[in-house]
């Protein structure tokens, strides 16, 4: 299975096998603006650039012909419409060219996928925290159900908005670390910094504007970041804590772009140990968007019959996760 | 402070009858009346400030919708005392079952409890306060016969339509998931004792609860942004 990614600033490919080692190759090209946040046209320029050589080098490190994958999987949403036609062209041109059957697969289902295919934990209560995305999904009678999410704006986005405005940024991540962590170091609690969950949601916009009020204002910038994190990662990690009680499950996963956190990581291991639950840290090379979660899940969609007319193959920005069926959940991977 | 600690260290020996996502309920005497301690307990995840923080903020908050409660005669549990510094409330102990567990012995008189659980509900929202967690567990049938909701813990003023449908939508689910076999009866109850109070009011919660049902969960409704991706 061939698997194509290309929802926001990733453009990855991977080939994976239904049997060991299952990942053949994972290669991709991240975008990285000098300035500013993310254009999705800029975004989807480059895409289209270094897709060819991506596809390329995705098949000669896996060493197979694109004659030998039984099919293409692409994710088709949620995500940016420009970078998300980019993938879905390259798919449909490789699937319509070579004859391969098409697979849809679901960015954020394929975010859980890969989580629980690393991890092992097969039926978890999963914290799903990305740039475009903040939710706790478990699965419930057919699909990964949302118990609580962000109402306003996602986890990831707060950190780049907050870093991008107070000039720390971009790049937003070096080596791994998000500028905000960077400039958190040395930091203390200040108060004054509103902490929102609303039953089993979170909210971070008003976050946003206190925080940037007050590094206007004079407050020291390392105690501004240390205080925005920690608010910010508490309270999802208190959403997750209210999904695995409600849910009574025995299992935590963290998955998406902000998963790569050491202190995210921190906060849910406490959390879970709190409960008795395990919790499975996933690669942080795994944390973010890449070609292999989207052939993952492909393979299982693929193994149960999902497959997609190249003419049909649209693109959906706001393909909810909710609204996708799961029918291998407990076979998987 | 050194005898809010004695009293932390006092309560702390106090018969533990539940530990929840959000506190510890303890059982013992206040002033010789039977009383529920209910402690609010560090996140050992986050920062000690922001936990004490918290907890102060959340005891004050459930204290207040307590005594607004009771002051518009809704059956919650008196107040006792209140300690917002250490996360401390106490309350009256309601003597009784639950009515989880009265519907298995008595499913006839069940029906006539939820009818009550529902007028409860539809008073407390009446007020402009939603429950949040208004299950068949919060509901107590005390032993002189009367019903009680307590548990304010998740409860907030607001007069939004969403929030009132989850309260809706959560006794819908905890009597299908625990009481199967009279669910449809029970909540059926329910709503006439809900509409009994909120007459034409109550169709839109109705209504929008039976939506959240529909989309399987009982959230906010997903705004657009959550979708929208990076910066």
């Amino acid at each position: 299975m061939l698997g194509v990614e290309s929802t926001a600033h990733s453009f990855g490919v991977s080939v994976v096998s239904d049997s060991p080692p299952y990942i053949l190759s994972d290669s991709r090209r991240v975008y990285t603006p000098r300035e500013g946040g993310i254009l999705p046209r800029e975004v989807a320029a480059f895409f289209s650039r270094v897709a060819g050589e991506v596809v390329r080098e995705a098949l000669e490190s896996a060493g197979v012909r694109i004659g030998d994958v039984d099919a293409i999987a692409v994710a088709l949403g949620p995500g940016m419409g420009p970078q998300l036609r980019v993938g879905a062209t390259v798919a449909r041109a490789l699937a319509s060219y070579y004859s391969k059957p098409l697979v849809p697969v679901n960015h954020a289902v394929a975010h859980v996928e890969i989580a629980r295919f690393l991890t092992g934990l097969r039926d978890p209560i999963v914290l799903y925290v990305a740039g475009g995305n903040t939710a706790v999904v478990s699965y419930s009678e057919g699909r990964y159900r949302v118990f609580g999410e962000t109402l306003d704006m996602p986890l990831g986005n707060l950190l780049d908005t907050f870093a991008r405005e107070v000039g720390i940024a971009p790049p937003y991540v070096v080596g791994g670390m998000h500028a905000v962590d960077r400039c958190a170091e040395g930091g203390d609690f200040i108060e004054g910094l509103p902490y929102i969950v609303k039953g089993q949601d979170s909210s971070f916009s008003g976050l946003l504007t206190a925080a940037l009020r007050m590094v206007r204002s004079g407050v020291r910038l390392a105690d501004v970041c240390y205080t925005l994190r920690e608010i910010a990662y508490s309270s999802v990690v208190e959403v997750l804590e209210r999904g695995l009680a409600h849910t009574g499950r025995r299992e935590v996963l963290l998955t998406g772009g902000v998963a790569a956190s050491k202190i995210l990581n921190d906060k849910i291991e406490a959390m879970a140990r709190l409960h008795g639950a395990v919790y499975k840290p996933i690669p942080a090379r795994y944390a973010g968007d890449n070609g292999v979660m989207i052939a993952v899940t492909g393979m299982a969609a693929y193994k149960w019959g999902y497959t997609i007319e190249v003419s049909r193959a649209f693109i959906r920005q706001r393909w909810r996760i909710d609204q996708v069926d799961v029918p291998w959940y407990y076979e998987f991977p | 402070m050194s005898s809010l600690k004695d009293m932390l260290g006092w309560v702390r020996g106090l018969e533990l009858v539940k530990r929840g996502a959000e506190s510890e309920i303890r059982l013992g005497f206040f002033m010789g009346i039977p009383a529920i301690f209910k402690l609010r307990v560090p996140k050992p995840y986050m920062h000690p400030r922001l936990a004490d923080i918290l907890i102060s903020q959340r005891t004050r908050k459930e204290a207040k919708v307590i005594a607004y409660a009771l002051k518009h005669g809704i059956p919650a549990p008196r107040l006792l005392a209140v300690l917002p510094s250490i996360g401390l409330i106490v309350m009256e102990y309601v003597q009784g079952v639950t009515l989880k567990d009265y519907a298995y012995r008595d499913p006839r008189g069940a029906l006539l409890y939820s009818r009550i659980a529902g007028s409860i509900l539809g008073r407390l929202h009446e007020v402009g306060v939603a429950h949040g967690d208004p299950t068949t567990s919060n509901y107590i049938v005390s032993s002189d016969g009367g019903l009680k909701l307590i548990d304010y813990g998740l409860s907030d003023f607001t007069e939004d339509v969403e929030d009132k449908a989850v309260d809706v939508h959560l006794y819908r689910r905890a009597v299908e998931s625990t009481h199967a076999s009279i669910a449809a009866g029970m909540f059926e109850a329910f709503l006439e004792g809900y509409k009994g109070v909120l007459g034409g009011e109550a169709l839109k919660v109705i209504e929008r609860a039976e939506e959240i049902r529909l989309r399987g969960r009982y959230v906010e409704e997903r705004r657009r942004s959550v979708w929208r991706a990076l910066g």
